[in-house]
């Protein structure tokens, strides 16, 4: 009897927020924050998982997750600084001609 | 109750949710706050209740679980709603100490400590410099005022509506299972070890992996974040020697 049910509960609910955070700011900045949220939620949810299975495995997962989301803030800033040398502005609605 | 009304009833809270952020976001600089604070009110009864009622034969959680559940989502909410970026980050910092917080009642101490560690020490200083750096500048009276792009938010109904029905199928998997009941993880020399014993003795590989990734990452980023200069503004180069002249005069310092 554990509380992973509820960890994974909560995790799916910080996931879907930062799915519609990302779908409605058009900062970028706050865009990439979103996506913060989401691995927020899937660290707690590899926490539950790990707890469910009785194994550390969730954990040692959600430390490579920690590792990614490292990864993809630098990148993600660094091309957000990139843009907005290149137009001066965080609108996302501004970069729309990569829409195709 | 059965399985299928409390299904609904998740449902129902989870559009409750959905409604106080679509009167939470920003449109043209103004929020309906009576109304978000009301559905978010609503919402929040409503994943206590699941939390504690609805979700099966799981154990119940303690207050204190209860109370960073709450933090976590409803600091999750006010950084997607809030309308200055320096405030969202903060209110992420809340998120991550609430999410780590939860890790660690979890039994989970070790990925706990790294998320505050990278997330609120390393990641959080990158946004913040970040969102200082794409400040306009003081004497601007520009920047006083709200931006556009964040006093509007983009297609509020339909991103909450998508919001609606991804957090409704997700928690929906939660209502009422029969979860299976598994042994407390074993631990004998504490979390830390015998989370650095699992990751080096099943993830090695990985591990060494994950340490390139930071490294490619790392060079990636100054690549694109460099300023790229014009070439009459680079020091100018050397001349070039012939073969036989390499290296036999040397310029004074």
């Amino acid at each position: 009897m554990t509380t992973a049910p509820q960890l994974m509960f909560i995790g799916a609910i910080l996931f879907a927020l930062g799915v519609a955070g990302f779908l409605t700011r058009r900062n970028l900045i706050i865009m990439f924050l979103c996506t913060e949220i989401m691995f927020q939620g899937i660290l707690l949810n590899l926490v539950g998982m790990g707890l469910m299975r009785g194994n550390l495995q969730g954990q040692a997962v959600g430390l490579f997750v920690l590792v990614v989301a490292a990864v993809e803030a630098g990148l993600g800033l660094a091309i957000v600084v990139m843009l907005y040398r290149r137009r001066g502005t965080l609108d996302a609605e501004k970069w729309s001609l990569m829409r195709g | 109750m059965n399985a299928v009304a409390w299904a609904y009833l998740a449902y129902g809270l989870m559009a409750a949710g959905a409604l106080g952020i679509y009167f939470a976001l920003p449109r043209g600089g103004r929020i309906n706050r009576a109304a978000a604070l009301l559905f978010g009110a609503i919402a929040a009864g409503g994943i206590l209740l699941v939390m504690y009622q609805g979700l099966g034969d799981t154990a119940r959680p303690s207050v204190v679980f209860a109370v960073f559940s709450l933090l976590a989502v409803g600091s999750a909410a006010r950084v997607i709603t809030h309308r200055k970026p320096v405030y969202s980050a903060l209110y992420f910092v809340v998120v991550v100490l609430a999410t780590s917080a939860l890790a660690v009642m979890a039994g989970a101490e070790f990925l706990a400590m790294a998320l505050l560690i990278v997330y609120a020490g390393a990641i959080l200083v990158t946004y913040v410099f970040v969102i200082m750096l794409a400040q306009q500048s003081a004497d601007d009276p520009e920047s006083l005022s709200m931006v556009d792009y964040d006093a509007n938010s983009r297609e509020p109904a339909t991103a909450m509506l998508a919001g609606f029905v991804l957090a409704a199928t997700l928690s929906g998997l939660f209502i009422q299972r029969k979860w299976p009941s598994v042994a407390a993880i074993e631990e004998p020399a504490g979390n830390t070890v015998a989370v650095g014993q699992e990751l080096l003795a099943r993830y090695a590989i990985p591990v060494e992996l994950a340490g390139v990734l930071l490294m490619v990452a790392m060079i990636g980023a100054l690549a694109i974040a460099r300023r790229h200069l014009p070439n009459d503004m680079l020091p100018a180069r050397p001349p070039e020697l012939p073969v036989g002249e390499i290296g036999k005069t040397v310029e004074p310092f």
